[in-house]
């Protein structure tokens, strides 16, 4: 199944005030591969996830799901194979209730009333929030919230998961949960986050973006553990890699 | 200020509720006709965003009072007309749905009074006339005053003619005017301020929300075509000038106070025939309807004898009263105890 | 049942929403000197309130809220209408205050059974009933997502009402108005933002324009055709028959 890859290929973004966001990046993602984005705030680390959504419009590049390259015409397609976790799930959740905003994404597809109560099901289940169907989503705590978005994106039958900030907010038993299921996801896995200690059980690989350009692409505890590329970028070690802690 | 059922007849609520009913399908054919699917959210949020800033309680400058922002014309300003009037109705049905202001039967009304002026009337006619080409600070501002003052006079007014023509209250006509319009007017003023303090706020934070050309935020706030509001507006003015005569036919006192008052003419003339004369014949086969109660099995009332007659007020049998006290207590306990032994039975079965 | 929401009702919305528009007609149909014809109308919310045990104080709470404007302009009605209809052992009432308590009972009977409507049903599913009623589409979207977001941004304010309230020396200060423009504007532009990042989260699971609703309502003839029928005919007769009358004559013939 080599077609859940994830290519990006010189891509550049540039602002409409001239700011340069994305300068000349490249990585690519197998089937099934987990990778961690690290950076500092205006790293581009967002900017990255919304051009591979294609929310914005690179100025130069490519960005290749799966053998489709993402354009104006093709972005249907490619949001269909790529499920996309924003950071505040309250932008995620506009239904009334939970099983609608499960449901609207295949709804969306085309899909008949039952396949896509069976789809919400089954991605409920796998968030273990089946319970909360028919509750309203304004109404969640920020863990349930979060769980509840995951299956609004699962409920697609992505093979690419692109996520943003997914542990911001969790208390650490949410936390902990997040992590649990997406050790156990089989997708092909793009966390950006500023949780380095999320990067280091969940992803075997790790970029690391500075001033929108590339400054690392490897594996995680080598770039965890490249002391002048941390302070460089101005990140750290994670909290577990700091003393006695694991 | 909201319209409220207790002082609301079937006949001016039901004829509200129609016109609204109207202008709601027509404002949703025309978002229709140019689809923006990036509105839905925005419309969502932004009547959210009323309720929202109506939080937001500021102290008025030399009278001590505190006001809110209504919001209608800044909706105006960022979505055009006709999504405009949509979200104000969606913020009042909530209001009247769970805040319980105003009533679900005076609902026609207060949309028709609290968007349709702003929305209709007051942004395309005054505002965008003002400040839509190149818009200054002070554009803005004496175009935001003048278009929240209109907008809600007309509104206050409407509430006026609303409550005066059903009839449940005793205000006659000219006092309810004069409490009602110096207040709005003070209300529009601030209203006004506020309005082009916001604007202006969002304008110089983020401009491109006004930019016609984008195609994005305010790319509905296209013009009215003008036939059409005119027509909405001869049509507004044949049902108020309708309702006012038709009124004015049974209560001169009111009218005629009033009149003394602006023209120094003592009373209406009341032309036998054109549109006075219909109404007259109108109302006397309409007698029958609620607004003027109906007739009691006793007879008590005494029906309007021919057409063109002012009608009476019921006439109120002390008789009738008495014993209607002692059985309206004793409904009241049969009511209630009902209701104990209802909720005896449905918690037994929870 | 929960004694703090009470339950819901199975009701279908379309029949609540007719049943709750006869209520109101009724009540306002009444001439504007009806007290006692208006009585057996309290049944109505009365048993509703009994039935899916819906919080008293939630509901006697938000009649006051509204109840001092409506008394506010009624008050008007004695000092206008000063006819005397009713003489009794040296006092008289006047046409004004028969007016007045009439209005009262008015106000009452309309709020609650709005007040009602929501207790006893979720909102949304009050929302597919209208839709099912030919309510426009985008209005019953907008409804939805207008209460999705109230209380997030009514947070939002809230917060930021707080933050001012803490900055300032004075306990409970007023804002004054450029301040309130300041924080209004703020509010509007974070509005505006996330209604881009809603409409970016739509966009990624596939919207194109159409809101597709999934949930269907069925319309029982047996559950909620009688309880519309029934409490219909009950309204009609309440007009048309004057209950306590028949009641009062009744007791006072013994």
């Amino acid at each position: 199944m080599s077609h859940h890859f994830l290519e990006v290929q010189d891509l550049s973004y540039t602002y409409p005030d001239g700011t340069e966001a994305l300068k000349g990046l490249s990585f690519r993602l197998e089937h099934g591969e987990a990778v961690g984005v690290v950076g500092a705030n205006g790293a581009g680390k967002s900017t990255l996830l919304l051009a591979l959504a294609g929310l914005v419009d690179p100025s130069g590049g490519i960005v290749n799901v799966g053998g489709t390259i993402l354009g104006k015409k093709t972005v249907g397609e490619v949001r269909k194979r790529m499920g996309f976790l924003f950071q505040d799930p309250d932008d995620q959740l506009f239904m009334p209730t939970v099983f609608e905003d499960v449901a609207f994404g295949p709804a969306n597809q085309g899909l008949s009333p039952e396949e896509v109560s069976n789809r919400v099901r089954q991605a409920l289940e796998d968030v273990g929030a089946i319970g909360l169907a028919e509750r309203q989503s304004h109404r969640l705590s920020g863990g349930q919230k979060r769980s509840v978005a995951i299956a609004t994106v699962l409920s697609m039958l992505p093979d690419i998961l692109v996520m943003d900030e997914p542990s911001s907010g969790l208390d650490p038993k949410g936390r902990r949960r997040l992590i649990g299921l997406l050790a156990r996801f089989t997708h092909t896995r793009l966390v950006a986050t500023h949780d380095l200690d999320l990067v280091m059980e969940v992803c075997p690989r790790t970029i690391v973006l500075h001033e929108g350009c590339l400054a690392a692409d490897g594996p995680t505890r080598k770039i965890f553990g490249d002391q002048k590329l941390l302070e460089t970028c101005h990140l750290e070690r994670p909290l577990c890699m700091q003393g006695e802690c694991r | 200020m909201h319209m409220a059922d207790a002082l609301l007849s079937p006949m001016v609520g039901g004829t509200m509720w129609a016109v609204t009913a109207g202008l709601t399908a027509y404002s949703a054919r025309k978002l229709k006709e140019s689809p923006d699917e990036s509105r839905v959210p925005l419309m969502g949020v932004l009547g959210a965003f009323i309720f929202a800033s109506q939080m937001i309680n500021f102290s008025i400058p030399a009278t001590g009072s505190s006001g809110h922002l209504g919001g209608g014309m800044i909706l105006a300003v960022l979505l055009g007309p006709y999504a405009a009037f949509l979200v104000l109705a969606s913020v009042l049905v909530v209001q009247a749905l769970f805040f319980a202001d105003g009533g679900l039967l005076a609902l026609g009304c207060n949309i028709f009074n609290m968007a349709f002026f702003p929305c209709f009337l007051a942004y395309p006619f005054i505002y965008r006339k003002i400040a839509g080409q190149k818009p200054s600070q002070s554009k803005i501002f004496l175009a935001a005053v003048l278009a929240a003052v209109v907008g809600l006079q007309l509104g206050a007014f409407s509430v006026v003619v609303e409550t005066r023509v059903s009839g449940i209250s005793e205000l006659p006509f000219g006092t309810f005017l004069l409490l009602m319009q110096p207040i709005h007017l003070a209300i529009g003023i601030v209203e006004g301020i506020v309005t082009a303090a916001v604007v202006l706020f969002v304008w110089k934070a983020r401009p491109e929300l006004f930019a016609p050309a984008s195609g994005g935020v305010a790319a509905l706030a296209g013009g009215v075509p003008m036939k059409k509001v005119l027509a909405g507006l001869a049509l507004a003015s044949v049902l108020t000038g309708g309702i006012l005569s038709w009124f004015a036919s049974s209560y001169p006192d009111g009218l005629e106070w009033s009149m003394a008052k602006t023209s120094g003419s003592e009373g209406l003339e009341t032309p036998e025939d054109g549109l006075h004369g219909a109404l007259s014949a109108l109302q006397g086969k309409l007698a029958f309807l609620p607004d003027y109660g109906f007739r009691k099995p006793g007879g008590d009332e005494a029906p309007p004898e021919q057409p063109g007659e002012a009608v009476s007020w019921p006439a109120v049998d002390p008789g009738t009263t008495l014993s209607g006290l002692v059985g309206g207590g004793m409904t009241l306990l049969l009511a209630g105890l009902a209701g104990l032994v209802i909720k005896r039975g449905s918690s037994k079965r929870a | 049942m929960n004694p703090s929401t009470g339950r819901q009702s199975g009701i279908d919305p379309r029949a609540l929403w007719i049943v709750t528009f006869a209520f109101i007609l009724t009540v306002t149909s009444f001439g504007k000197y009806e007290i006692s014809r208006l009585t057996p109308l309290f049944l109505y919310p009365v048993a509703m309130t009994a039935f899916y045990g819906l919080p008293l104080k939630e509901l006697g709470k938000r009649i006051l809220l509204v109840l001092p404007f409506i008394l506010l302009v009624g008050l008007f009605n004695p000092v206008f209408d000063r006819r005397a209809v009713l003489e009794a052992g040296g006092f008289s009432l006047s046409g004004g205050w028969v007016s007045f308590i009439s209005i009262v009972l008015r106000s009452l009977l309309a709020v609650s059974s709005a007040i009602l409507l929501v207790l006893v049903s979720p909102f949304d599913r009050l929302c597919l009933g209208l839709e099912k009623m030919r309510v426009p589409r985008v209005l019953v979207t907008q409804l939805q997502f207008l209460h999705r977001y109230l209380l997030l941004l009514k947070g939002e304010a809230q917060r930021m009402i707080r933050a001012h309230h803490l900055r300032c020396p004075v306990n409970r200060p007023k804002i004054p108005m450029e301040v309130a423009s300041s924080m209004i504007g703020s509010l509007l532009l974070r509005a505006v933002d996330r209604a881009t990042r809603i409409h970016w989260a739509m966009l990624v699971r596939g919207f194109d324009g159409e809101i597709r609703l999934q949930r269907p309502l069925s319309f029982s003839w047996a559950r909620d055709g009688s309880f519309a029928a029934a409490w219909g005919l009950f309204f009609l007769l309440s007009r048309f028959v004057d209950l306590p009358g028949i009641l009062s004559g009744w007791v006072l013939a013994r």
